[in-house]
């Protein structure tokens, strides 16, 4: 059987056996562990007072991060208390409501198809329409931060860049030359610390390279 | 088989007659603790207190008793060969049936332990992948070349490495025809015969394009069960492009 949510493939064993868990839960239930389940997905962090600092500050969202999921461990597990699960089936809830939402962001699925397809592999209807329809609402947003985490080699931090006028020289007595002295901040991992690349570029390529730089610029406009 | 040991061996071990029978367990145990979790000098002296002798002859005595019974455990040698082995030690029967007993007991544990000392490829962690497609270039304008963008991530004795890859579609399904050859392989008869869990060594040869003559050989391992997940991964992206292949060219 291909699901659409799976990718036009088939659906993995465990989600199949994992269904018949969330179908233990109340529908009501559902819908709110499903909402905890897309805010970590979105990874909006509860208040939790963050340090600011610059060498502090990814420790630090490291940190609330961390302190978020297990508070929202801690709201999920409060909810499921009186459905007499075990931990392991709520770890299990968890993630199949993570493999779901985010495998139906990913194949852009709209909810009406979602439901249909997780009603035939057996979740209660009532179940099926709550989760998409918590999954509609959130649908853009979930594939806006899917797209942002999408693999990226490296990213441009910041452009510095200063114009010197060189006056005289051991070799000439009047130069009269502009320079152009740029620092590129490069980014090659997510968290870790931006490369700098220093460089010096005379006036005539500087003209070259913003003439190119404008035409891809152009180029790109075409395309958005 | 027999084990051969060095003069330096048998003195450690000509120790063991003066501590006595019921020593024998507790230094057979601190040698066993010593493959566990490495040595422990507090607990030599706290036995050498107790036995009323030397800490260096404890040390040494330990020492030498988890050498026999590495070397023992790891050649699997019989009862009859390890009895031979420490029979020209000249012990006492009674100290040499002890002896015989600690290998006899603690033979299974030391051979896992030493099974994880083998050296480790890299393993597959995960892959991440991207579709891109070239549609100008300073040189050229108009074109279109589409090209995927993976990023490796390989699991290296707890170190988390990462190769980036790219490849055109061509490339990248003969990939996928391979990995599901080799994959195929592990459902014949030959393959089911041998141990249920063995890894798949995968090797993939690439060319840094500044230096063609130069590439790389990136060995790493991935077990059965992440084989199939690296294999379904790769086939994810074999199925994007060729729906997307229909459309833009």
């Amino acid at each position: 059987m291909r699901f659409r949510f799976c990718g036009d493939l088939d659906c993995p064993d465990w989600v199949l056996a994992e269904i018949s868990v969330l179908a233990r839960i109340s529908s009501v239930k559902l819908k709110l562990i499903c909402a905890q389940v897309l805010r970590e997905l979105l990874g909006e962090t509860i208040d939790v007072s963050v340090p600011t600092g610059n060498h502090a500050s990814s420790q630090a969202s490291a940190l609330a991060v961390m302190c978020a999921s297990v508070l929202q461990y801690e709201k999920i597990l409060k909810l499921t208390s009186d459905a007499k699960l075990e931990s392991g089936d709520v770890k299990a809830a968890i993630a199949v409501l993570d493999f779901i939402l985010s495998n139906a962001a990913k194949h852009n699925v709209d909810g009406e198809s979602l439901s249909s397809e997780l009603q035939q592999l057996g979740l209660p209807k009532e179940h099926a329409t709550g989760l998409c329809r918590s999954y509609e609402e959130k649908q853009s947003s979930l594939q806006d931060s899917l797209r942002a985490g999408s693999l990226r080699l490296s990213r441009l931090d910041g452009v510095s860049w200063r114009v010197d006028y060189a006056l005289s020289s051991s070799e000439l007595q009047e130069v009269g030359e502009p320079l152009v002295h740029l620092l590129l901040r490069v980014r090659h991992r997510e968290h870790g610390e931006p490369e700098a690349v220093p460089m010096a570029v005379s006036a005539e390529k500087f003209r070259v390279l913003l003439a190119e730089l404008k035409q891809a610029q152009a180029l790109m406009k075409t395309l958005l | 088989m027999l084990l051969v040991l060095s003069e330096e061996q048998k003195a450690h071990l000509g120790c063991l007659p003066r501590v006595g029978g019921a020593a024998i367990g507790e230094l057979g145990y601190l040698a066993v603790e010593l493959l566990r979790r490495g040595a422990a000098p507090k607990a030599c002296e706290a036995v050498a207190r107790k036995l009323n002798a030397g800490v260096d002859t404890v040390q040494h005595g330990v020492e030498g008793l988890m050498y026999l019974l590495t070397e023992s455990s790891k050649l699997m040698i019989s009862e009859m060969d390890f009895q031979d082995s420490i029979h020209v030690l000249g012990f006492s029967d009674e100290l040499n049936k002890l002896l015989l007993q600690l290998y006899l007991d603690n033979r299974k544990e030391i051979r896992s332990i030493l099974g994880e000392l083998a050296p480790k490829l890299p393993s597959y962690h995960s892959l991440e992948w991207r579709l891109d497609v070239q549609l100008a270039s300073r040189s050229l304008r108009q074109q279109i070349k589409p090209a995927v963008t993976m990023k490796l991530h390989l699991n290296d004795n707890e170190d988390l490495t990462t190769q980036v890859l790219q490849t055109d579609p061509s490339t990248l399904l003969h990939l996928i025809q391979q990995l599901e050859q080799a994959l195929g392989e592990m459902k014949t008869n030959h393959y089911s015969c041998m141990c249920r869990s063995t890894s798949v060594p995968v090797g993939l040869l690439t060319s840094c394009p500044r230096d063609p003559a130069n590439s790389e050989a990136r060995c790493y391992t991935a077990s059965t069960v992440r084989f199939s997940q690296h294999l379904l991964a790769i086939n994810c992206i074999g199925n994007v492009f060729t729906k997307q292949q229909c459309s833009m060219l």
